[in-house]
Formats: C-alpha cells, sequence, structure tokens
C-alpha cells in the first residue's frame, strides 16, 4: 500500500522531478556522446569482464543444481544445497581442510622470513659485483615453470638416480622414497617453494632497504655504532612496515595453494597430505565429471579464500598501509 | 679497532653464506644441463654429479628427431606469441579510457575490475565457459579467458595516469581522435611500462600447463609444458622409484628437452631481469 503523502508529494513535484531526471538523463548522454570514443576503447575490456570474469559467477548456479551437459546451466534441475551438505558430512572435507590450512601456514612460516634474511644479507654484502651476481641469480627459479621445477624435485629425490639418495646410501643408510611417503610431501613442497620464490621475493625488501636514508648510517657510524648494531637498530626498524603489510598480505593469500605443484608432485599414497581443495575440485569435477559438487566444493573455498582477502586488506589498511589497490 | 675485526668476520660468514645461497640456486639448473650433453653409460652409473662426461649431443638429435618435442616447441611459440600480443593489445587499450580521470562512469568501471581480484568462482565455472562457448580445442581457448591481467591493466592504467597529459590535451584541440592519440602517443610513450607487463605476460604463456592440459585434448596440439608433464612427471614411476630407470625415458633426452624449453628464458633474463624488478615495483606500489 503506498503512502498516500509520498503519491501526493510525487504529483505535486512531478513536473520539477521530471524535468531534473530528464535533465540528468541528457547530461549522461551528452557525457556518453563526448566519450563515445573511449567507450569504444574500453568495449572489448567490457565484454572481457563480463563473460569471462563475472560469467563463472553465474556458472556458479550449478554448485545449487545437478549440472547435466545436455540441459546446460539454466536448464539442470534445482537441488538446493544438496552437494554442500554432501561435501560438509563427507570425511574429505576435514582431510582437505586440515591440508589446504597446513600447507599454506607452514609455506607461510617457513617461506615468509627467508626473502627478509636473504635481502638484509645481500645488502650487507659490501662486494657490489658478488652482490649484483647473487641477487641475479637467486631470482633464476622465478622465470622456471612449475612442471620444470616439479620434475626437477623429482630427478633429485629419485630412489634409483636421484643425488640425494645416492648421497643417502654413501652415508650408508636406507635409501628414501620420498615421494611416496606422507610425512614427507610437505617438507617438500616447502622447501621446493621457498627455493624458487627467494629471490624473487626478496625484491622488494631490497627496494625498501634502497629506500632507507643514508644520512642515518652515517650519523651512526660517526657515534661509532657497529654494522651489525646499524643492522639491528636501523635496517630492521625501517624495513618493519613492509613487512608487516607483506605479511598480512600473505596471510590473506595463505589459502591459495599452488596447486599446479600439487598435481604435479602428488600420488596417490600421498593423497592424505598433498590433496587440498583445488586438486580435489580439479579430480572430482574435471577426471570424475561431477561438475556441480567440484562447483559447490570450489565455491567454499573461494568464499573462505575471498574473506580472507577481504579482512587482511581491511586490516593492512588499518595498519596504515596500502591494500590491495 | 676490536669493532672492525668482528665486522670482517661477520662479513667474511655473511658473503659465505650467501655463495652457498647463490650456488643452491645454479646447482639443479647446471646438473640438468650437465646430464643431457652427457653419455648414457655416465649417466646411469651416476657417474655425474656437476659436469658432464663423454660429451655429446645425441640426446638433442634424439628429441628433434620425436616428433612430438619440435611440433609442441612450434606450438608454444605460436600460442605466447599470439597470447602476448593479444594480452598487451587488450590491455593498452582497456588502460586508456580508465586513466581519463573524466571517462564516464569511471569510478563504477574500477570497483567492478578490482572486485575481480577477491572473487575467483575457481576451476569448474571457467571451465563450462570456456566449454560453452565452443572454445575448447583450439588456441582462443589460452588466450582470451585470460586476455586481461587485474593486476597488469591496473599497473598499466597508473602509468598513464603518470605521464603528462599537455600533449595529449594540445593533440585534442588539434582536432586527433582519441584512437590516433592512443596508438601514436600514448602507446610510444608507455614502451618501459609495456615491455614490464609484456614479460610477465610473455612468462605466463610459455610456462603455462595447467590450463592447455585442461582445454586442449587433441595432443597435437599441445604446447611444450604439457609434453614435458608427459615426459617427466605423468609416468609415476619416476615419482615412486618402483619402476626400473632404464624403463623410463632416458634421463638425457628428458633433460635436453627441459634444457630447450629454459633457452629462450635464459636468453631473455639479461633484458627481463632490469623489467621484471620494475614490474614487481610498479604492482606492489600501484596494485
Amino acid at each position: 500500500m503506498p503512502n498516500p503523502n509520498t503519491e501526493k508529494i510525487l504529483t505535486q513535484n512531478k513536473p520539477a522531478l521530471a524535468s531534473r531526471i530528464s535533465a540528468s538523463l541528457i547530461g549522461t548522454l551528452k557525457h556518453m556522446k563526448r566519450d563515445r570514443q573511449l567507450l569504444v576503447l574500453f568495449l572489448p575490456c567490457l565484454i572481457f569482464y563480463i563473460v569471462f570474469r563475472y560469467g563463472p559467477m553465474f556458472g556458479l548456479t550449478i554448485a545449487f543444481k545437478d549440472y547435466n551437459v545436455f540441459e546446460g546451466i539454466l536448464g539442470s534441475k534445482w537441488v538446493g544445497l544438496k552437494h554442500f551438505i554432501k561435501f560438509f558430512s563427507s570425511n574429505d572435507f576435514w582431510l582437505l581442510f586440515r591440508n589446504t590450512l597446513s600447507l599454506g601456514f607452514f609455506t607461510l612460516i617457513f617461506g615468509f622470513p627467508i626473502p627478509i634474511l636473504l635481502a638484509i644479507m645481500l645488502n650487507e654484502l659490501r662486494v657490489k659485483w658478488m652482490r649484483k651476481s647473487i641477487q641475479t641469480l637467486t631470482y633464476l627459479p622465478a622465470f622456471l615453470s612449475v612442471v620444470i621445477i616439479s620434475s626437477m624435485v623429482i630427478d633429485f629425490l629419485s630412489p634409483s638416480s636421484g643425488l640425494i639418495n645416492k648421497l643417502i646410501t654413501a652415508l650408508g643408510f636406507e635409501k628414501i622414497y620420498f615421494l611416496i611417503i606422507p610425512e614427507w610431501f610437505r617438507t617438500i613442497y616447502v622447501a621446493s617453494d621457498i627455493w624458487a620464490n627467494m629471490g624473487y621475493e626478496a625484491i622488494i625488501y631490497l627496494a625498501a632497504i634502497a629506500g632507507i636514508s643514508p644520512t642515518l648510517y652515517e650519523a651512526a657510524r660517526v657515534d661509532g655504532c657497529s654494522r651489525l648494531r646499524s643492522l639491528w637498530y636501523i635496517t630492521i626498524p625501517s624495513l618493519m612496515p613492509t613487512i608487516l603489510i607483506m605479511f598480512i598480505l600473505k596471510t590473506g593469500n595463505m589459502l591459495r595453494i599452488g596447486y599446479e605443484k600439487v598435481l604435479l608432485l602428488y600420488t596417490p599414497t600421498t593423497y592424505e597430505v598433498a590433496d587440498v581443495f583445488s586438486t580435489y575440485v580439479y579430480r572430482k569435477g574435471l577426471i570424475e565429471s561431477n561438475y556441480s559438487y567440484a562447483a559447490a566444493v570450489g565455491m567454499f573455498e573461494a568464499l573462505i579464500a575471498m574473506i580472507m582477502l577481504l579482512s587482511a586488506n581491511f586490516i593492512s589498511r588499518k595498519a596504515g598501509g596500502k591494500g590491495l589497490w | 679497532m676490536v669493532g672492525e675485526s668482528k665486522l670482517n668476520l661477520f662479513g667474511v660468514i655473511n658473503a659465505l653464506i650467501l655463495c652457498c645461497i647463490g650456488l643452491a640456486t645454479v646447482y639443479p639448473i647446471i646438473y640438468i644441463f650437465s646430464i643431457s650433453i652427457s653419455d648414457t653409460a655416465s649417466v646411469v652409473q651416476g657417474k655425474v654429479t656437476l659436469l658432464p662426461r663423454g660429451i655429446n649431443f645425441d640426446a638433442y638429435l634424439e628429441v628433434l628427431q620425436d616428433k612430438r618435442i619440435p611440433r609442441a616447441y612450434l606450438n608454444t611459440i605460436f600460442y605466447t606469441g599470439f597470447g602476448t600480443f593479444i594480452n598487451l593489445l587488450l590491455t593498452s587499450i582497456a588502460a586508456y579510457p580508465l586513466s581519463r580521470p573524466d571517462f564516464i562512469w569511471r569510478k563504477y568501471w574500477m570497483i567492478g575490475i578490482v572486485l575481480t581480484m577477491f572473487l575467483n568462482p575457481g576451476i569448474i565455472p571457467n571451465y563450462l565457459i570456456v566449454q560453452g562457448l565452443g572454445l575448447t580445442d583450439t588456441v582462443w581457448a589460452l588466450v582470451i579467458p585470460n586476455a586481461i591481467w587485474t593486476m597488469e591493466l591496473i599497473i598499466l592504467k597508473s602509468f598513464y595516469e603518470s605521464m603528462s597529459s599537455q600533449v595529449r590535451e594540445s593533440a585534442l584541440i588539434d582536432g586527433a581522435s582519441e584512437y590516433r592519440i592512443l596508438f601514436n602517443i600514448v602507446i610510444p610513450l608507455s614502451k618501459p611500462a609495456l615491455a614490464s607487463i609484456g614479460l610477465f605476460y610473455f612468462m605466463g604463456h610459455w610456462n603455462s600447463f595447467f590450463l592447455p592440459m585442461i582445454y586442449l585434448t587433441d595432443s597435437s596440439m599441445y604446447p611444450l609444458q604439457v609434453v614435458l608433464r608427459d615426459m617427466l612427471i605423468f609416468d609415476d614411476g619416476a615419482k615412486t622409484g618402483l619402476v626400473d630407470a632404464a624403463a623410463l625415458a632416458p634421463q638425457a633426452k628428458k633433460n635436453a628437452t627441459i634444457v630447450l624449453s629454459m633457452i629462450p628464458v635464459l636468453l631473455m633474463y639479461p633484458f627481463a631481469q632490469k623489467y621484471f624488478a620494475k614490474g614487481i615495483m610498479l604492482g606492489s606500489e600501484k596494485g
């Protein structure tokens, strides 16, 4: 039941309102006409984002349906929360949750401090050519594909020809079947991650160190401060804001596991520790063609990742830093 | 004086540790190269640990004769070249209107674009869209679904914004169209930024294996990374070690393929690292 008063006001102000609406409409049209060339340039981008970034969000509705190829996304039957209930009540849920969380957590706590240490150490290296060349070497792996990195891992750990196992047998121990023993998976994943990423991630810290005013160091030297002390009292405190922001953002991204590497390195015997949400979605959806169930799992993962990222961004802004944008 | 000697000790230890880290980073790469040019006997006996033994290039000849690999190499070159071109074209065109402060509904466009960084619906819906549009088993499946990376778009937009608007405005007054301004003034002036984001796109295409793996079923279309993965990893024998080493693809051949796939990346490296570092910094400042 519309409020009669509102209606009265509306009828009274009708000419004014109508003219205001048409004025703003004309204004918009004029603006559009003025920017028509810019709009043409923007059109491909707009279509791209609608189809390939927002389209899949619409496609997520299949998580609430029983998708089948013949009926398509729209035609398939609604089933409500069936797939979610099935997932949450299965044993897989806790396994995946634990694996995703622990792979993310260990990568964060071991992988986070090393680039900082590397940057500080590189900065302390006073021989310039040495610093340059070591820095250049350390971010070489960032250019290698995940397939190559995984194959290196497999080669080095191979029980028959791998160097690590040769070393172990040379020292008189039994050789270890690294890639089929579940206990080793996390170590292998995290260590290869550190190897591949430390140089790349040190770049941000090196730039932050380069931004510290040299007068601080000069003043410290005049006051008789040793290099170790100026490292402790100048370099590290000046790096703290960068470290804090990076830590918050990394925490927000913690659940985004490098699933491609997991996919390349795991074997059925290590699923119990290696299987994460994304690899499970890949197997259930694209290998077993359980699209709806896989989409439900993927949606749950996306929701958690989004909440973590948004809160990290929020905290980072509160902490006085920049957010993701 | 006491302080001085301590300082040296610290410096020496630091340098030593860093040298170890540097060596640990390149060692696997040198090792792979050495295996690829060593003779089979030395490899099987495990004599190669750092430097090659019995140098020969048989493995490379073998790779070239294996039909799969040269074809995959050409596929990768094509996907990378074409894909990077499309990426750069669409990103540079899209960033231009967004860099204009008075572009109509600019604020809403930006919100819509940035939101997609947080909302990632995952593998399945993306796959269904690509499949629904009939792109699977075509080049377009590798090029179009990731034609614009939001991060690179924002970086380029910020770069355009930082350019002086005077030239552009005087060109506008002279009656030049926006298209002319973009292609004749703005893009030529943005070469450093384009090189930097182009490098990220290039590396993304060259190293990509997951998307080709799920979108291509025709094995004659496989790029190098998918073939490499089939050779190196897919045979689980290598992982479990339960299969005799001799039954697997010969190691020298595998490693020769890896080396060939790394060559363009290593050749670009001196040039790339300059822009790479710059790109990361741009990303962290403006992103």
